[in-house]
């Protein structure tokens, strides 16, 4: 008898032990949430923790140039301090957030983590896996980051981010040696664009290069064309309940894209190519495709995989102006930080000064800002782009500087529903299964609903 | 005869114990692994949440209005239907076929045993970037044919209805090996004697599939459909892997969307519901379908 009630305490003990385990687990992320709050104190004796720590930073630096870069930053920095272990997973950009969600939920989320900004960031903060950094910023970090690339890392008047990823804008890269050959001039207007992408058409080319498997890529003629069409007003307007992504703008950009459409402009298969893959890339390095709007970084991959053919055969313009339009024509479609480092370390600011010495001295010193220079990328600081060797990044820079304001990636500045809502209507805006009518009408309720 | 029924008694207390122990490590995995993440999807579908924050709102029985009206889920229901329908559809015949050309051909087709049997040991995300290169409209497998053949481009991925059909394929491809396997093992248990004294009798080899070989298959078929239903209904690595969901919502299955509501769009409180839904809907197709397939074999209590 005794035996069998042994047995079966041991069981009902096991049993127990097993959900409190698991329910533990599952609030992992209270701990971090109730201490969130507390701003950094006492910056007395701010330097890197004479301890022995260990920091974990999550990135998607998957690929060369950006993963060597990043990765001889942090050895650097363990090189200095060799008592810290930085553990440092890279992780594939694509599922990315969804591995720092179960993260988070888990209770394993990284000390140190890079987002892009935008509406993830205030999720993550809001749920308490981000602590504000606006005093370390403002009493230990002397880089002149650009307005804008502040303005991108707070959230209700606090700093949480430090940008470290470089100015991110989206143009137009174009094969020169092919207009060349047509007698092609750079377009100044959408109409005008529209008259070299009939030419190009006409010569057996592919006017534009898009993989829009990935959605985000198509995203970025939607953007322009509203952008160019309505200005940022339109925009915020839609987001904040003023207006509507049923109005003018956005019906405009995506008839155009249906009228691009139909008239060939794009690829075959467009919603099936991936860029993830490169196979956008791939068009244009065939020469089968002659223009490909995309982001800024695209220079450094191109450059990366053939940089000889690239500095010979490729070059920028902005997205072309709209002449019938009354508002700025200058604004850029992109982001200022790129990405940025938050740090999910509550109640130790010797480790949290750690990482953020980290992020501000080893990410973002010279050695870095020069190696992100040398392969096409410009650091969110002032006066970074002025000595930049690229051709196409001097153009881009350029944009930057006088871009009257930037428009964030919408994916990435909309609550993360509505921004999936506008990538998926915009992919069916391509494969012409729905009306702009329809797809712009889909898109609003997301953003009312949300 | 009291000290015999201790006796029976203390045996009977032993065996008790014995299966307490031998038993104890299935049900706390079932336990753990199964019974709390079902009991735990339900009660997080009552809730507002955003998957990472320690607020959780309850509201009740909210998310599942939204369920029964999400437009989304039902098209990806749908899909599920059409993708169980063309796996029961096309699998299993393929797999019987392919199964009673190896069973009749003995030994000299090993090599087709193997080759066919290769698909199955890739892992689903390697088939499906394997196959999203190989029907890539630009230099995929399909293409070149059509345009060696004076053709142009074929768009299978990309677009809205074949896109569809084309993972369904795939998904095809993959899976016809394991029933292959399956009904190649169920003739093996047919009795060699069955074989020879039909073949005494007179049958041919088609007489012999029709009336003897599909008959005493048919248990096995029975739970393959069954099998093949319950995994197209939770269908989702392959798909997420080839499109995933797209172009558009094209081939989202109910698994897919339900990941993407938890995982991407922060909306773990209603992606739960999802799973909660798609949780009640193949349970309630695999119960259907094995009523239906015990009512018409009456002869076998499976």
């Amino acid at each position: 008898m005794a035996v069998r009630k042994f047995v079966v305490f041991l069981l009902s003990a096991l049993i127990v032990l097993a959900f409190t385990t698991g329910c533990s687990k599952n609030s992992g992320g209270d701990k971090g949430a109730t201490v969130s709050s507390e701003t950094s104190t006492g910056s007395a004796g701010f330097g890197v923790s004479s301890k022995k720590l260990t920091i974990t930073l999550w990135d998607i630096a998957t690929e060369d140039p950006t993963k060597g870069i990043q990765e001889r930053a942090v050895e650097r920095f363990m090189t200095a301090y060799p008592n810290i272990t930085v553990d440092n997973t890279h992780i594939q950009n694509d599922t990315y957030k969804q591995k720092l969600i179960i993260s988070m939920s888990s209770g394993q989320c990284p000390d140190m983590y890079i987002h892009w900004g935008g509406g993830p960031m205030n999720e993550y903060i809001d749920s308490g896996f981000a602590v504000p950094i606006t005093d370390l910023m403002k009493e230990h970090c002397d880089i002149p980051f650009l307005d804008a690339a502040i303005a991108q890392s707070m959230y209700k008047g606090d700093i949480y981010a430090v940008p470290f990823g470089g100015i991110g804008g989206s143009g137009i890269f174009y094969n020169k040696t092919i207009f060349n050959k047509l007698g092609l001039g750079v377009p100044g207007t959408i109409a005008e664009l529209e008259a070299t992408c009939e030419t190009l058409k006409k010569a057996g080319y592919i006017p534009f290069s898009l993989a829009n498997q990935n959605k985000w890529t198509g995203s970025m003629y939607f953007m322009y064309l509203a952008t160019r069409y309505g200005g940022v007003d339109e925009f915020n307007a839609a987001v904040d309940g003023t207006g509507s992504f049923e109005s003018p703008a956005f019906q405009y950009a995506g008839e155009k894209i249906q009228q691009w459409v139909r008239a060939g402009y794009f690829p075959d298969g467009v919603n099936s190519l991936n860029t993830d893959d490169g196979q956008d890339r791939q068009l244009i390095y065939t020469e089968e495709a002659a223009m490909m709007l995309h982001g800024s970084w695209q220079a450094a991959s191109m450059r990366n995989d053939n940089e000889e053919w690239y500095v010979k055969n490729m070059d920028y313009f902005r997205f072309p102006n709209l002449a019938s339009s009354d508002k700025p024509q200058n604004i850029v479609v992109g982001t200022s930080i790129g990405n940025g480092f938050s740090f999910n370390i509550h109640n130790d600011q010797d480790k949290l000064n750690s990482a953020f010495i980290l992020a501000t001295q080893y990410f973002n010193d010279d050695t870095y800002n020069s190696e992100q220079l040398a392969t096409g990328r410009i650091p969110s600081i002032k006066g970074m782009g002025d000595t930049i060797e690229d051709h196409c990044m001097q153009k881009i820079w350029a944009d930057f500087s006088s871009a009257s304001n930037v428009q964030l990636w919408y994916d990435q500045y909309l609550p993360p529903a509505v921004g999936e809502a506008h990538k998926n209507t915009c992919q069916e805006i391509f494969g012409l299964t729905k009306t702009p009518a329809q797809a712009n009408a889909e898109l609003n309720k997301a953003m009312r609903d949300n | 005869m009291k000290k015999i029924a201790s006796l029976v008694q203390s045996r009977q207390r032993s065996v008790r114990i014995a299966a307490t122990v031998f038993l104890a490590p299935v049900i706390i995995i079932m336990a753990v692994f199964i019974i709390y993440p079902i009991v735990s999807t339900f009660s997080i579908s009552l809730f507002d949440w955003n998957g990472i924050s320690k607020d959780r709102e309850f509201i009740g029985l909210e998310n599942w209005k939204m369920l029964i009206h999400d437009r989304v889920f039902w098209f990806a229901f749908k899909n599920n239907l059409t993708l169980m329908v063309c796996s029961i559809g096309i699998q299993i015949p393929v797999a019987i076929a392919l199964a009673t050309f190896l069973d009749g051909a003995g030994r000299k087709v090993n090599f087709f045993k193997v080759v066919w049997f290769l698909p199955l040991l890739m892992s689903s995300v390697a088939i499906g970037f394997l196959f999203s290169y190989a029907l890539a409209t630009t230099g995929g497998i399909v293409t070149t044919i059509s345009q060696s053949l004076g053709g142009g481009k074929v768009d299978l991925l990309g677009r809205a209805p074949q896109a569809l059909y084309a993972v369904i394929s795939v998904v095809a491809w993959q899976y016809i090996p394991f029933y292959m396997v399956y009904f190649l093992a169920g003739y093996g248990n047919i009795d060699i004697n069955i074989y020879e004294a039909s073949i005494i009798d007179g049958a041919t080899r088609g007489q012999y599939f029709l009336h003897i070989g599909l008959p005493l298959l048919s248990p096995m078929i029975k739970s393959a459909c069954i099998l093949s239903l319950i995994g197209s209904l939770k269908y989702f690595d392959l798909i997420y892997a080839m499109t995933g969901g797209g172009p558009g919502t094209a081939t989202e299955l109910m698994a897919t969307y339900m990941y993407k509501l938890s995982f991407s769009h922060f909306k773990m409180g209603y992606g739960s519901t999802t799973a909660a839904g798609m949780f009640i809907l193949v349970t309630g197709f695999a119960l259907m379908m094995q009523t239906i397939l015990k009512g018409n074999g009456s002869s076998n209590d499976e």
